[in-house]
């Protein structure tokens, strides 16, 4: 499937940010995300610069034949343009959210696209959780509050596993495979300085202290990620993972039945999909082993799941 | 056809393809990201899904937008699932041959199995029942778990009194919303509908218990929904459902005869006028001559042609995917809007109303 006119120069952080300003203020930027393509446009001060850290490893694309999702971050006009400035979320003609303070462009694109994704892709079974991948088979980490899931998912993508995305489990329920909606892992609060800890070389983008979920900042997305972002991976395990301060690793055996539920009801579009959802949580849940991973030591937590993998069926 | 009017068709040519699905095959990948954005905000894209499903055509769509109809196709049924539902329980919870329990719009298509019925966003079930079995058919709803939202003193005494339908009634296990009408139009309009006029020539639907009204009186309340209510941006839907029922109903002959007389009957001659105009001009509705001739030259003064067509033509045609809002379009949505509320409630009560809305967009308490 062709997605672009000519082979990408280079990558969105390595190009002169008077490039990235003028596609952004001009036909807009194309960011391929696996499932699905996002342009972006937009007058939004700050914005540039934040999208050229946290998408960093993503080609630089001004053109294409086809975006699925169009999404303007701009300032509004009237008052609001400059006293206590905002911005807004557009996309085809419709306003969904109430603006955000200027200084928060990235989080709204990101919450806001996040949002889009929930609502429109459809063809795809969206589960709620993390997913990376290894040797082929995908871990799916579903979102359970307090999970830490994208703390994991984080410190996962940085110790050798291929990041699919921190936010959407996107099952393709016909061809059974996981795609790939490469966005960058928003870490909230503590995580940001753990994953520092963890590896102080990774790539994160601009804190955002002041969001209605407290202090945000994101993990950009690797080079090797983002290479294979169009790779669709087979399903492997389920772990739900639980930070419990002081615990040592334990990894624990779930049955299935006691999985559906997690995967099923924690879907973003398990209703819309009916029986098409049920039969492919069915499926997951069927031939995919599944944990609970109880852990306080991520380094730890992450050998455990390496030791997984190489036993894996 | 003026040199404007060809302009206003093409824009809207991709239409024909909801009717006509095979004309879809020959959209490069462009037209398709155009009609995926501007047809699903228009409500419209699942309608196309259907359309190319049943005629066998949807896998020779290039996978970029299929994957939009599927998606949008998954939603609708989804919603009509939900409709469904809820009407049947609507019903086991009413169980009394002596009430009359009316579908209307959506649920009315569905009921029937219309053409149209198919690839439909419902967002809301519309229900109507007669003025004097309201009272007991809303509290078998509530004692039933239906619920109205929260409410203060003044929105309920707008519904109570100034308006043809109780508040919006939601339901826990229920994914979609309630509205209880007796009437299709608001007691406090300038134009009023007799509702008994309706009620006089109901016709059963495929599903027990619950009836329509008669086709002319569907049309024409399609047609006064359409162009009474406030809301007109991204309405092209509602002419493309009107097409849908022309095409259908017009099919007996007795239909073009009975359509005028019973406008003049129930007061609705001008959204009539209104609909065949744009029905005509804009989608090819084939209507016989003699009729439209006489609903548009007898319905619309030329004084009001004038003006009121162009101005509901500006606003009524969809905005294009990256085009931003012009003045016209701004001018014409004011105007608008200001006829609206002319029309909705008289002046006494219109202005205390309208100063009530504004303080509370303002953020300041609503009474003074």
């Amino acid at each position: 499937m062709n997605h672009a006119g000519p082979t990408p120069v280079s990558t969105l952080g390595a190009i002169p940010i008077a490039a990235v300003l003028a596609a952004l203020r001009g036909r807009g930027l194309w960011i391929e995300l696996g499932a699905a393509v996002l342009r972006v446009q937009g007058d939004a001060p700050g914005l540039v610069a934040q999208l050229q850290s946290v998408y960093r490893c993503h080609p630089f694309l001004t053109q294409s034949g086809w975006a699925d999702l169009h999404v303007r971050i701009e300032r509004p006009h009237g008052l609001r343009r400059w006293l206590r400035p905002q911005v807004v979320f557009e996309s085809d003609g419709r306003v969904p959210f109430e603006p955000f303070p200027a200084d928060t462009a990235l989080p709204l694109l990101e919450w806001g696209t996040n949002w889009l994704i929930g609502q429109r892709l459809n063809h795809l079974l969206l589960l709620h959780s993390g997913v990376v991948e290894r040797g082929g088979r995908t871990m799916v980490l579903p979102a359970m509050p307090g999970s830490g899931k994208s703390t994991l998912t984080a410190a996962l993508s940085l110790s050798g596993w291929r990041l699919l995305s921190d936010e959407f489990g996107a099952f393709d329920p016909v061809e059974r495979m996981f795609r790939a909606v490469l966005k960058p892992v928003a870490l909230k609060n503590a995580s940001i300085e753990v994953i520092r800890r963890f590896a102080p070389e990774a790539h994160l983008g601009p804190e955002f202290p002041k969001t209605r979920k407290g202090t945000v900042a994101h993990l950009a997305a690797d080079e090797e990620a983002v290479r294979r972002r169009h790779e669709s991976a087979a399903p492997g395990a389920i772990v739900l993972p639980r930070w419990q301060a002081g615990s040592p690793t334990r990894l624990e055996p779930l049955a299935p039945q006691s999985v559906f539920g997690a995967i099923a009801f924690n879907a973003f579009n398990y209703k819309v999909l009916g029986a098409v959802g049920f039969d492919a949580v069915v499926h997951l849940v069927r031939t995919c082993p599944a944990y609970q991973l109880i852990y306080s030591d991520l380094a730890d937590a992450i050998a455990r799941l390496d030791e997984l993998w190489a036993r894996l069926p | 056809m003026t040199a404007s009017t060809g302009k206003v068709v093409t824009q809207l040519a991709w239409l024909g393809a909801i009717r006509e699905p095979r004309e879809a095959l020959a959209w490069s990948l462009a037209d398709w990201e155009r009609v995926v954005r501007v047809a699903r905000r228009l409500r419209l894209l699942a309608r196309l899904a259907e359309s190319l499903e049943s005629a066998g055509l949807l896998e020779q769509v290039p996978v970029e937008p299929r994957q939009h109809l599927i998606a949008e196709q998954r939603l609708s049924r989804f919603r009509i699932a939900a409709m469904q539902w809820a009407l049947d329980r609507i019903r086991a919870v009413i169980d009394d041959p002596a009430v009359t329990l009316v579908l209307l719009k959506g649920a009315a298509y569905l009921g029937q199995g219309l053409p149209i019925a198919a690839g439909r966003m419902p967002s809301d079930v519309d229900i109507l029942v007669p003025l004097d079995q309201l009272a007991d058919v809303r509290a078998r709803l509530l004692a039933a778990h239906w619920a109205h939202t929260e409410l203060d003193e003044h929105d309920q005494r707008y519904y109570e009194q100034w308006s043809h339908e109780v508040p919006p009634l939601v339901h826990a296990v229920h994914p979609i919303e309630l509205d209880l009408h007796h009437n299709i139009l608001p007691p406090t309009a300038r134009t009023k509908v007799d509702a008994s006029l309706l009620l006089a020539r109901l016709r059963p639907s495929r599903w027990p218990a619950w009836q329509v009204f008669d086709p002319v009186d569907q049309v024409l309340h399609s047609a006064a929904h359409l162009f009474y209510d406030s809301e007109i941006r991204d309405r092209v839907r509602d002419l493309v459902d009107l097409d849908g029922l022309f095409r259908h109903f017009g099919a007996r002959a007795s239909f073009w005869d009975e359509l005028p007389a019973r406008a003049r009957e129930l007061g609705l001659v001008e959204p009539l006028a209104l609909a065949v105009h744009f029905c005509v001009e804009w989608l090819g509705t084939p209507v016989p001559d003699g009729v439209r001739g006489a609903l548009v030259d007898g319905g619309l003064a030329r004084s009001r042609r004038r003006w009121l067509v162009p101005m509901l033509g500006t606003i009524l045609m969809p905005q294009e995917p990256d085009e931003r809002s012009s003045w016209q379009r701004g001018a014409a949505s004011w105007l608008f809007l200001a006829r609206y509320h002319r029309w909705r409630m008289p002046w006494h009560i219109l202005l205390p109303h309208l100063a009530r809305k504004a303080r509370l967009r303002a953020g300041l308490s609503p009474e003074r």
